[in-house]
């Protein structure tokens, strides 16, 4: 059912107002002054597409390294020397699904979709992702060193079928409600030193309980459903560590002064909210990766068949419904590729924010990685080829970046293994059950 | 009983997914109408075979069992009747997963940021059920002493949440939860850890069942509050209330089917069981997120969202009386000239509120224009697109939830763009490109000529007589449904012609057994099912009679045994 009545008290501490970037952040003392870029953690922050793009007017002209953007890659221009644009990806479509729910749960994980007949994960008669998207891998491998391993953020996503997966039947779903994960992030900041130590102490005490209750009931369960108590566990384990850590936050984070919660209504229902949540949204996640709670983070806009109306643009049509005009319809192909354009312009402003944090003697955008994709290729005929991808920032100079790159015809599994070759695992030569090759992308580095 | 309507369907489903006409990688559906063999609880569609003949002869037979944990809906009414919260859970929750119709978080585990909304939850509402320590409380601290009023506070408060009475390590343990926030902030404090506990305990949030009493072959019996909790999840999608608690703890339940079948009539008769018929029909006919979706404006000036939600309460108020109050067929519900409408559905209709009518007695609609549920403005425009109707969508709901034939999904890089609304054809004509397209027409076939008997209807359900100024044609056919084949003209007709069907009768059985149990039916449910069909058929097919079936069946009362831990 659709999320109307607000729920008390979220957002009771503090609620973020949409203010650009830089002044948001401006408060922060630069988290790791180390002049040695070595020294700075990467990012990664993978970021999803829905319904396709205009493939002619997303891709560059030009040369690799003398390239012009496109109109729907337009607003990026003033990072073109971090972009990596990629053409000719290529996106598995093998084993069961179809079309928007397939592509969408493959963007980063290049897995099938399980074939479940008791259970519509992603839509029909297919079950959930059988893969792990590549932020997940690396939170599995280096999560540990943070506060939270990984960080999903949603705009009216509002969906359980989404592209992050922990592994095979292990989605996770993005939070939607901003205030909800201020609270998650910085909740505990207003607290003085006697306040936190009590709630820490009652957390524990509660925790103790849930515990014990959760042990006796997996010793209850046939050993094909433990991997559900087994899971609840971890996630209580994972609350348990963060008790014992000296401060929530490093001391170099502030949280900003903020001002008066939204409804669930206009969080996650509102059509003509989206630009708003998708700011607030971007700015708390950029502040996450600056105060180091996390260092893989993903953010969706909407989900498979996004029925966004783009009103904010002058275009009322529902972007599924208009993804399935004909190549040859001129103006709904401009509507959609004002549309994504927006969405360019949406990650323009990531990469400012990120650009706006110095670090390890550039900007917290050099030792980042950002990877943008799409569902689909057209949407018109649910197509997985050519999907657009592109990349932002270098991972800390890992990529050379400044260059359009078309590969004619290459399997995205590449790419996944490149960016985990990237993110501090070099060792990894395939990547996902859809893999038919090896080796990461060619030309990157 | 034969179901020669299915062998018809599965044989179609067979062949297209050989000849590659529908997607031909998607072997599920082709395996669900192949299965006749196998034990496995695949989640097969048990219209496959006749029950087995040892259903008549051998032991209970149910199938899989799985910890499921509340769904958004029931955890909303279960902290409503367990604290006196307005606060809705579900608001920070994500989504439900879906199993078929109905929403059933069966498969996926939590992950660690639900963990942590539970957490923060339980908290919120702690802290405010607090406030009101003394309508929390069974007793008086300041007469009987802090502690003791404490120790029956999480015997009373235990048996509620946990939907039974506590082991002896859980009421030790949460004691200690209590004796721990005495010394942090004393009373109060210790007793809102106790429920802070309760509410994030994996007993609390899911159902948790493991049978009592002996082993029958390969069941085991439900305790029996674990049945006094079956019974109030499925007619009131909430927790058990104090009349069912003290019947489980009291040994009413020994005589199994006959206490059963009692407390559901008690529950039936009783308003919250309008919360789960209510519930059951959206989920049934897909309209649950109808109150989030928005129209076009240039085509439907006047839709919003509120006239949505509008629209599902009438559908929901009016199944509940069809069940309730009325007659409780299913012919009625799939018939009958008469609905509830509110507010603006009013217009939807065309006809003007009566002064004075506060929606408690059923409106009479025009029987040209309208019979039953799937005339309802709520269904027709859920199943539309925003712009104009969809003959897709409303084919689709038809074939997939009133027939129970699940469709393949669109073959790949094909091109799937829909006519654009054209002021010089008819919707129907638009869409002709589907039969000319070999590709397409395989499934469209079972698809389309079902959906143009619905083009009378506009996308937000008002009945039209021209379609871009030209005359609607809503004569449509029904195929391969197995036993009502044939032509038709407009809804009405096909309402009719579906009340009357074996195959939709079945189906119906079948939603309300997946509803019931969040899961599909499999081979070892056959009996069940053919219990649910039986009375179904000798009650003339009366679903509050299939609703009180329902809870003497197997599948109801047992669950497989198994070894713990194994």
């Amino acid at each position: 059912m659709i999320r109307r009545t607000s729920f008390p008290n979220i957002g009771r501490r503090s609620v973020l107002k949409g203010l650009g970037a830089a002044a948001v952040l401006a408060p922060f003392v630069p988290l790791l002054e180390s002049e040695a870029s070595q020294d700075v953690p990467k990012r990664l922050i993978l970021l999803n597409g829905a319904n396709g793009t205009v493939y002619n007017n997303w891709l560059p002209t030009g040369s690799e390294t003398d390239f012009t953007l496109s109109p729907i890659l337009a607003p990026l221009e003033s990072h073109r020397d971090r972009l990596l644009v990629l053409g000719g990806m290529r996106v598995g479509s093998e084993g069961p699904g179809q079309g928007h729910g397939l592509g969408y749960a493959t963007q980063w994980n290049g897995s099938v979709l399980q074939n479940d007949p008791l259970f519509t994960g992603m839509g029909g008669a297919s079950g959930w992702s059988n893969g792990t998207s590549i932020d997940q891998t690396l939170a599995q491998s280096f999560g540990d060193k943070t506060a939270f391993p990984s960080l999903e953020f949603g705009v009216q996503h509002v969906s359980n079928r989404g592209m992050i997966s922990a592994g095979p039947a292990q989605p996770i779903q993005p939070e939607d409600n901003p205030y909800a994960m201020f609270d998650r992030l910085f909740g505990d900041i207003g607290l003085s030193p006697e306040q936190l130590a009590q709630v820490r102490a009652e957390r524990q005490s509660v925790i103790d309980v849930v515990k014990g209750d959760i042990a006796s009931l997996d010793t209850k369960l046939g050993a094909e459903e433990r991997y559900k108590t087994q899971a609840h566990l971890q996630g209580i384990r994972e609350i348990e560590q963060r008790l014992t850590l000296d401060t929530t936050l490093p001391d170099s984070c502030t949280a900003p002064d903020l001002g008066d919660p939204l409804s669930i209504f206009e969080i996650v229902q509102q059509n003509d909210m989206v630009p708003v949540i998708s700011r607030l949204q971007i700015d708390l996640m950029v502040m996450a990766l600056a105060c180091d709670l996390t260092r893989f983070t993903s953010l969706q806009w909407s989900r498979a068949l996004s029925p966004w109306r783009f009103t904010w643009l002058g275009i009322p049509d529902d972007h599924h419904e208009l993804s399935h005009s004909a190549d040859s319809d001129a103006p709904a192909q401009a509507k959609l590729t004002q549309i994504n354009a927006w969405y360019a312009g949406e990650v323009a402003y990531l990469l400012d924010a990120l650009d706006a944090i110095p670090e390890g003697g550039g900007t917290m955008l050099d030792s980042s990685l950002v990877g943008w994709s799409n569902a689909l290729a057209a949407g018109n005929i649910h197509s997985s080829y050519p999907v657009p991808y592109v990349l932002a920032g270098s991972a800390a100079g890992y990529f050379q970046t400044g260059r359009f790159i078309d590969y004619g015809d290459v399997s995205q599994n590449r790419l996944l293994v490149s960016v985990c070759n990237a993110m501090g695992l070099p060792d990894v030569v395939t990547y996902g059950d859809m893999d038919r090759g090896s080796g990461p992308l060619a030309g990157l580095v | 009983m034969s179901n020669p309507t299915f062998v018809t369907y599965a044989a179609l489903a067979l062949s297209l997914a050989a000849s590659g006409g529908c997607n031909a990688d998607d072997s599920a559906s082709a395996d669900a109408a192949e299965s006749g063999s196998g034990g496995s609880d695949s989640g097969a569609e048990s219209g496959d075979l006749p029950p087995p003949v040892e259903c008549l002869e051998g032991g209970p037979t149910v199938g899989a069992w799985y910890l499921r944990r509340l769904t958004g809906a029931q955890l909303d009414n279960t902290v409503r009747d367990l604290l006196g919260t307005t606060s809705r859970p579900s608001d920070l929750l994500p989504q439900d997963e879906i199993v078929g119709a109905f929403y059933s978080n069966v498969s996926a585990p939590v992950t660690n940021a639900m963990v942590e909304t539970y957490m923060d939850l339980s908290e919120t509402l702690a802290l405010e059920a607090v406030q009101d320590l003394s309508g929390l409380l069974p007793c008086d601290p300041d007469a009987v002493g802090e502690d003791v009023c404490a120790g029956e506070f999480v015997d009373t408060f235990g048996l509620r949440a946990y939907r039974r009475p506590l082991s002896a390590d859980e009421r030790d343990a949460l004691g200690g939860a209590y004796e721990a926030g005495r010394q942090l902030g004393g009373f109060e404090t210790g007793i809102r850890l106790v429920v802070t506990a309760a509410l994030q305990s994996p007993y609390f949030l899911y159902h948790a069942e493991f049978g009592a009493g002996t082993a029958q072959g390969t069941v085991v019996p439900l305790g029996e509050y674990e049945l006094a909790s079956r019974l109030s999840y499925f007619l009131w999608n909430t927790m058990p209330d104090a009349e069912l608690l003290t019947a489980a703890g009291d040994g009413s339940f020994a005589d199994a089917p006959g206490a059963l079948r009692a407390q559901a009539e008690r529950m039936l008769d009783d308003p919250r069981a309008s919360n789960a018929i209510r519930s059951f029909h959206l989920q049934w006919l897909g309209i649950s997120e109808l109150d989030g979706v928005e129209k076009d404006p240039e085509f439907f000036p006047d839709y919003t969202p509120a006239l949505g939600a509008a629209m599902q309460r009438e559908t929901g108020t009016f199944a509940d009386y069809v069940i309730r109050f009325s007659d409780g067929k299913l012919s009625t519900l799939l018939t009958a000239p008469l609905s509830f409408p509110e507010g603006k559905v009013f217009n939807i209709y065309g006809i003007a509120k009566p002064a004075g009518y506060d929606g408690t007695t059923p409106i009479a609609l025009d029987p040209a224009q309208r019979a039953g549920i799937l005339t309802h403005p709520s269904v027709l425009t859920m199943h539309a697109q925003s712009d104009q109707t969809s003959p897709i969508r409303r084919g689709v709901l038809v074939r997939e939830n009133i027939l129970c034939q699940p469709l393949p999904e669109p073959p790949p890089d094909v091109n799937n763009v829909p006519p654009a609304p054209d002021a010089n054809s008819t919707t129907r004509e638009r869409f002709e490109q589907h039969r000319a397209d070999p590709k397409c027409a395989a499934c469209h076939e079972l698809i389309d000529p079902l959906g143009f008997g619905f083009e009378s209807y506009d996308g937000t359900g008002a009945f039209r007589q021209t379609d871009n100024g030209m005359p609607v044609d809503a004569s449509g056919a029904l195929t391969s449904s197995g036993d009502v084949d044939g032509d038709f003209d407009g809804a009405t007709e096909l309402a009719f012609r579906l009340a009357d069907s074996d195959v939709v009768r079945g189906c119906v059985s079948k939603q309300w057994f997946r509803y019931a149990f969040g899961r599909n039916e499999s081979l070892s449910d056959a009996c069940s099912v053919a219990t649910l069909d039986s009375a179904f058929a000798a009650s003339d097919y009366n679903i509050r009679e299939l609703l009180l079936t329902l809870v003497t069946t197997d599948a109801f009362r047992y669950r497989p045994s198994q070894e713990p831990g194994q």
